[in-house]
């Protein structure tokens, strides 16, 4: 045993601590240290950041674009704010749980039929069923039109635990939720990509046919990615639904949101988990806040894409590291490249400093 | 509606006809640009509905002009006098958009042909974003339309039974008839055409036997955006121009260019006519269905059909 910890100890790097503490500390207190800046924009940041990261894993391994992202993410928004109006549910759990199976449902029948294209063409698939769920949430009369739906029952906030909260409290419960959703789910995307099935999808994007021929069922695998990309998706739309409480298709299911999604993605960096987080803040921040300072907002994030694509190929996140790499020769920041894995050692050293005392 | 009583009804259905094929005639310029784009270039444009805007944009600037040297409109050949002047308007403020492709091209797309495809998608999106703010920096944030023009447009119409059909509309629809015969012809019969076509089927041997890839590449990002642009300016006549008109056409343009097959002209014009089609009887007989139908036609063509109606050609296949 103590051979085990003093190794633990002995591994023991400053940096490791720095950026995770950096992670765990930096969520919670977002909101004070950034002035000008509301909670609710914050907390969108880390939805759109959660859906963006679900986004990332389809792309950064079977190298299939998605389009249409904002469906599962609109669906599951739409559910939760089909049980507040229609089926009467207060509880904001139970609508949250409504909103992640929606997202997971629609993903895993849209993948179902998808997953078998390739390229262009499994891009402009999910474009179009992405088309046509807005298109029938404009249409139709249960979702109100563009009108959109309340996610309020009888003029009520959703209640914690049979409570109703007074609506800062409210606020900051669904801010707390996001975070904590994006810690778990940032893990669990690094569980995937170091796992066999990771390396499976790693396969998969290098050459299909070879997967094939090694014995990967490619069209199971994609599958598999793409509804948790959906569930990632339906975690942050149930959120957004929770957080807004009026929900309607233009800011959750129109094809330019999925748009914004794939950018915040290539921005951040998508071979990088941290990358498509800090992404999705960046975007929204700049699609949010920009447009109190400046009438040409769309021109800024126009000019951040275009950067990215002619200056930094790797997005900002992926820049970073290649510089750091390069420097020293070896990757100095690595909880930039893979955040929870260090976040794992870090605790597991934490812990053994603490037993170790 | 008066769409109860059979006569009516049957007037009806040939007034909404017309109109959707109006809708498809404009369809058709736009999507017609995007499939050149991307079937010889194998760029998926995203910015191309802006480029359609602009294309609007500038002809409510240009057509005051042309409506001062129009004959008096009280004879019928007065009345088709300026109709047609109205369409040259189109054609000339149009002709804008050819130097704005070839810089497009030149500046932003030749760097990045080599790298995944992804990052053209952004690049072009990151320009929609940047033309946007262009166009609500030189013409403003309201909706712009050329009242002058409007309402002698209106009031010169032919009659279909009850209904009165406006000139204008009829011109639209030979017009895009017209260009929809015209590329066929350049691209099936004329040496450039030819040149192409070549290029789009394989590159590398364009380059060896002589073609100037680079220029070709130029010359159709440059007729691709004056298409656009032209189906924007033939649209913004008997309307207005505003700053969100973009967004429609483009997602319209990717379900008409998957219908009809991924760089196929034919493609595009069937595919634009059976969407115009479709949405404007939809609008008619049961409109929450107008939005989805374009869409739901689309999944069906990919999954059972993924080529499209005619089927795709050059390196894309």
């Amino acid at each position: 045993m103590t051979t085990n910890i003093t190794t633990l100890v002995s591994s023991l790097d400053r940096r490791h601590f720095l950026g995770t503490g950096a992670l765990f500390i930096l969520l919670p207190v977002l909101p004070d240290i950034l002035p000008g800046v509301t909670l609710g924009s914050i907390t969108r940041g880390v939805l759109f950041g959660i859906t963006a990261l679900g986004l990332a894993l389809l792309i950064r391994h079977t190298m299939l674009v998605s389009f249409g992202n904002m469906a599962y993410f609109g669906l599951g928004a739409y559910a939760a704010a089909f049980g507040a109006t229609y089926l009467q549910v207060r509880s904001a759990i139970l609508l949250f749980v409504l909103a992640i199976a929606a997202g997971t449902l629609a993903a895993i029948v849209v993948g179902y039929i998808i997953s078998s294209h390739q390229d262009i063409y499994f891009a402009l698939l999910t474009l179009g069923f992405a088309g046509l769920v807005h298109a029938l949430a404009i249409g139709s009369e249960l979702t109100n039109y563009s009108d959109g739906l309340s996610v309020r029952t009888e003029l009520a906030r959703p209640t914690f635990f049979g409570a109703e909260l007074p609506v800062e409290v409210y606020e900051l419960g669904i801010y707390y939720l996001a975070a904590v959703c994006l810690v778990v789910l940032l893990f669990f995307a690094w569980q995937i990509i170091t796992s066999p099935f990771g390396r499976a999808l790693q396969a998969i994007g290098q050459n299909r046919q070879r997967a094939t021929f090694i014995g990967i069922n490619v069209r199971r695998y994609v599958w598999a990615v793409f509804v948790i990309s959906g569930l990632y998706a339906g975690v942050a739309g149930g959120l957004f639904a929770l957080l807004e409480l009026h929900i309607r298709p233009g800011n959750t299911l129109s094809v330019f949101r999925s748009g914004e999604l794939l950018v915040m993605v290539i921005v951040g960096g998508f071979r990088t988990l941290l990358g498509p987080i800090a992404g999705g803040f960046l975007i929204t921040y700049l699609l949010d806040t920009v447009r109190f300072y400046t009438d040409y907002y769309y021109t800024v994030t126009g000019i951040v894409l275009l950067t990215v694509v002619y200056l930094l190929p790797d997005g900002i996140v992926g820049t970073l590291i290649r510089r750091s790499q390069t420097a020293d020769g070896k990757t100095s920041r690595r909880w930039l490249s893979d955040g929870p894995a260090v976040v794992v050692d870090s605790a597991k050293q934490a812990l053994g400093w603490v037993k170790f005392w | 509606m008066t769409g109860l009583i059979p006569g009516n009804m049957l007037e009806e259905l040939f007034v909404q006809t017309l109109n959707g094929i109006y809708y498809g005639s404009i369809l058709f310029m736009i999507a017609s640009g995007m499939t050149v784009i991307l079937g010889i270039l194998g760029i998926l444009n995203l910015a191309h509905g802006e480029l359609y805007a602009i294309g609007a944009y500038t002809t409510t600037s240009v057509l005051g002009y042309v409506v001062g040297i129009s004959p008096p409109l009280s004879t019928p050949f007065g009345t088709a006098a300026f109709v047609f002047l109205v369409i040259s308007g189109c054609f000339v403020a149009s002709l804008l958009l050819l130097p704005i492709g070839a810089i497009i091209e030149r500046v932003l797309m030749k760097p990045i042909y080599d790298r995944h495809e992804l990052y053209q998608l952004l690049a072009t999106f990151g320009l929609l974003f940047v033309l946007t703010d262009a166009i609500r920096f030189i013409w403003g944030e309201r909706p712009v339309s050329v009242s002058g023009v409007y309402s002698p447009l209106s009031f010169s119409a032919i009659p279909v039974g009850e209904f009165q059909y406006p000139f204008y509309n009829v011109l639209v629809i030979v017009t895009a008839f017209a260009l929809f015969g015209l590329l066929l012809y350049f691209f099936s019969y004329t040496k450039y055409g030819r040149i192409i076509r070549a290029t789009a089927i394989n590159r590398e041997m364009a380059t060896a036997i002589g073609i100037n890839q680079n220029r070709v590449f130029t010359a159709i990002f440059a007729l691709g955006a004056f298409l656009a642009g032209f189906g924007g300016a033939i649209f913004v006549p008997p309307t207005a121009a505003n700053l969100d008109m973009g967004t429609t056409p483009l997602i319209l343009s990717f379900v008409i260019i998957v219908i009809g097959g991924l760089g196929s002209i034919r493609g595009a014009f069937a595919a634009a006519m059976i969407v115009g089609l479709l949405s404007r009887w939809a609008t008619w007989l049961y409109p929450q269905f107008e939005i989805a139908a374009p869409f739901a036609i689309m999944i069906a063509i990919l999954l059972f059909k993924p080529e499209g109606l005619f089927g795709t050609w050059s390196e894309l296949s």
